[in-house]
């Protein structure tokens, strides 16, 4: 992969990224009740744009904005820009505005259907919503993987960039859930850890845009890998995935100085057994992200990028793993790079 | 390379099926039987007709799909056993696949009863994955109605980096009253869609689902099969500048346009049929004609729409348009738009094939979708 880098990160997660980092680290549990805040520093048209939005889009719009700021990126005033887009990962994403249309086609009739909530019905609302706030002209993808949808996101995006599509794209995701969400996943028997609501954002520009805005990278992207468990919790498709990833790096697993587990609790076994194969350096810190912030799914990747790089110098690496009950499968190395980080109190909302 | 192509589409089951019913100028498009629809204005629709599809809440999406993967796998030769797992992905999209498990939760009716099929959006994907053993990649992608043709760009991309030698790629919509309300809501609906006609007043939905097999060029020879068409390329671009509309001058379709023609590195004037988005809506149809005589100049490259015939199929419209195509490149000739008398002025730029087939060589073709949300997405198919 020629290098394509991380200029830009933002997170909305259950008590706060500083928390996230400070808690994670340390391996203390966090909770916290999840504020939707809007950026007192956008203007009041991307404000007021994102007030009306679904809630879904109220935290990946905070997450992704601030991800822009983080990285120095503003705006245009006029069109949207053609080489700058943005790459959704989430799970259920739009859940809340269908639960709202059935709830309101089934009490009034068709009648009761509204223009504003079925629009918002479709799972790619959240990009469209930040693509038009932002003024991003570029690609508008929204991929949906499970709880490895914001790693196959990240990885999609710099994909993408590694192929020539432009110079800068928004990538993560997030998740608004609520209690029929959670009644679902408990009906259906899916694994998981306990469900939370949560968005993760980081800016990927093609080193040349970085340089061109005389931007250090705060990190690299080396590599990666997605893959599938169709027998899920066993380790073949899982070590395949790892071991793909880890090539694709260049990076031996003996370099990672960073391991953001994401196994859900039946699968934890295989995940260790896999990460053990893997993993010979006695060093390797190996962080149970979702242990600690439950699963976020389409944010788990974009926050276990920024806690994974909070906890490197530059030039060392880490792996962020993502792994769902349905069999999906995502994997990103990262290499720290010398950017300085910013502040925490630019990182949350 | 696409080395089989499977379809289950209002006009039936089948490539064969479906292309020999766009030939003939055929529309699914009557009244909805399936579910009540007396209370819906309007109430025409393309329905799937099959017993094998009428399946619980929740499984109607990933059956179609599963349908149309079993069809294009046996046509492209690859019997089960075939493919290693470990090289096989899938990327199905859907633009609201699972929204009748919406209608049957407040209903408290009966759902599909595994968990893999009470999943809405990522459910028929992931029922697909392990249907057929997928250990390579997997997603949904989600660009509302350009969802298939971007699951195409997606196939072809994982091949052409290395992360899979075949991919099963397509889209999967299904109708429910959840949809038609929807869309009715937004008075896009008409009860007779005509795309790029003075007289259009809307869309009529559909539903089904497309699949290609994409198939490394290595891998398919490797296993002595000649393929008539390649993916040669893929764009995608956003409108950002409203949730539904589509921008009036159609500057995300053309980019996306001009970014599949980029990554091809094929010129304009190489395109012999574009298979437009073509919904039948006023600001649409209007939108695509701007964009088309955009890239490719002024009634520069023959046109179609089969939404007057399937009716617009949401996620699963751009993997019929593959099919489509694929077809158009296979046979040398073009469908008609069906619904189309009278152009409209505002789309009379625009070489539309009408009335009857166009036989004619198709060596390059290009599909370009539009969705919600300002979601554009082209692909380029060519000849071998």
């Amino acid at each position: 992969m020629s290098r394509v880098v991380i200029t830009g990160i933002g997170a909305i997660s259950p008590a706060g990224t500083e928390h996230a980092l400070t808690d994670v680290m340390a391996r203390r549990p966090v909770s916290g009740a999840l504020a939707t805040l809007l950026d007192a520093d956008w203007p009041e048209s991307v404000r007021s744009r994102v007030a009306r939005a679904e809630r879904v889009t109220q935290l990946m719009a905070g997450a992704a904005g601030r991800a822009l700021a983080t990285a120095g990126w503003e705006a245009p005033d006029e069109q949207p820009q053609r080489d700058v887009g943005i790459v959704v990962g989430t799970a259920f994403g739009c859940f809340l505005s269908n639960l709202t249309h059935q709830q309101r086609v089934r009490a009034h009739g068709p009648a009761g259907a509204l223009p504003r909530v079925f629009a918002a019905t479709v799972s790619n609302a959240a990009a469209g919503e930040i693509g038009i706030a932002c003024k991003l002209g570029g690609p508008a993808v929204t991929l949906t993987a499970g709880a490895a949808s914001g790693t196959s996101a990240m990885l999609h995006a710099a994909a993408l960039l590694d192929d020539g599509a432009g110079r800068a794209l928004l990538a993560g995701g997030g998740e608004a859930l609520g209690a029929r969400v959670e009644r679902w996943l408990r009906d259906a028997g899916l694994d998981t850890h306990p469900p939370t609501e949560a968005a993760a954002f980081v800016l990927l520009e093609t080193a040349a845009s970085a340089q061109a805005r005389g931007r250090r990278s705060l990190a690299t992207v080396c590599g990666g890998a997605t893959g599938f468990d169709p027998q899920p919790g066993t380790d073949a498709a899982l070590r395949a995935t790892l071991a793909t990833a880890l090539a694709h790096a260049d990076v031996p697993g003996n370099a990672l100085r960073v391991v953001i587990r994401a196994a859900p609790p039946a699968f934890r076994a295989a995940e260790a057994r896999a990460l053990a194969a893997l993993v010979e350096d006695a060093d390797t810190q190996v962080l149970p992200l979702k242990s600690q912030l439950g699963e976020t799914f389409g944010a788990a990747g974009g926050l276990g990028v920024i806690v994974a790089l909070a906890g490197l110098a530059p030039g060392e690496h880490a792996l962020i793993l993502d792994v769902c009950g349905t069999g999906h499968l995502a994997a990103m190395v990262v290499r720290r790079d010398d950017g300085d980080w910013p502040p925490l109190e630019q990182l949350t909302t | 390379m696409i080395t089989g192509c499977g379809v289950v589409s209002p006009l039936g089951r089948g490539a064969a099926a479906f292309f020999d019913g766009l030939l003939a100028g055929r529309s699914a498009i009557a009244p909805i039987r399936r579910f009540a629809a007396d209370d819906l204005t309007p109430h025409m629709a393309a329905e799937v007709v099959g017993e094998e599809f009428a399946r619980d809440a929740g499984a109607r999406a990933a059956a179609f799909a599963l349908a149309a993967t079993n069809d294009a796998l046996a046509a492209a030769g690859l019997a089960s056993g075939a493919i290693d797992p470990a090289r096989l992905g899938i990327a199905l999209g859907t633009t609201l696949g699972g929204m009748d498990l919406f209608e049957a939760w407040e209903a408290d009716r009966r759902v599909a009863t595994t968990a893999v099929e009470s999943i809405p959006y990522f459910g028929p994907a992931v029922t697909l994955a392990r249907q057929l053993g997928a250990r390579g990649p997997v997603a949904t992608p989600q660009l509302a109605c350009a969802s298939g043709t971007y699951a195409v760009a997606v196939a072809a991309r994982w091949i052409e980096r290395g992360e899979a030698d075949v991919v099963v790629a397509g889209g999967t919509d299904l109708l429910c009253r959840f949809v038609v309300a929807g869309f009715n809501a937004l008075k896009a609906t008409t009860d007779l869609p005509r795309p790029f006609d003075q007289a259009r007043r809307g869309l009529a939905l559909g539903e089904g689902a497309a699949v290609v097999i994409l198939e490394s060029a290595a891998h398919a020879e490797a296993r002595s099969v000649a393929a008539p068409v390649r993916i040669l390329g893929c764009g995608a671009a956003a409108d950002a500048v409203h949730m539904t509309a589509p921008d009036r001058e159609g500057r995300g379709a053309a980019e996306a346009m001009r970014a599949a023609l980029a990554a091809a590195a094929i010129e304009p004037g190489a395109v012999d049929f574009v298979s437009a988005h073509g919904t039948g809506t006023v600001y649409n149809d209007a939108m695509e004609a701007r964009a088309i005589t955009a890239v490719f100049g002024r009634r520069g490259v023959a046109v179609n729409s089969i939404k007057g015939a399937i009716g617009h199929t949401l996620g699963a419209a751009g993997a019929f348009e593959a099919v489509l195509c694929a077809e158009a490149i296979r046979r040398g000739v073009i469908p008609p738009t069906a619904g189309l008398e009278s152009i409209d002025p505002a789309c009379a730029d625009l070489d539309v094939v009408s009335g009857a087939a166009r036989p004619t060589p198709v060596r390059i073709a290009l599909s370009t979708s539009s969705g919600f949300a300002g979601a554009n997405a082209a692909i380029v198919l060519g000849a071998v």
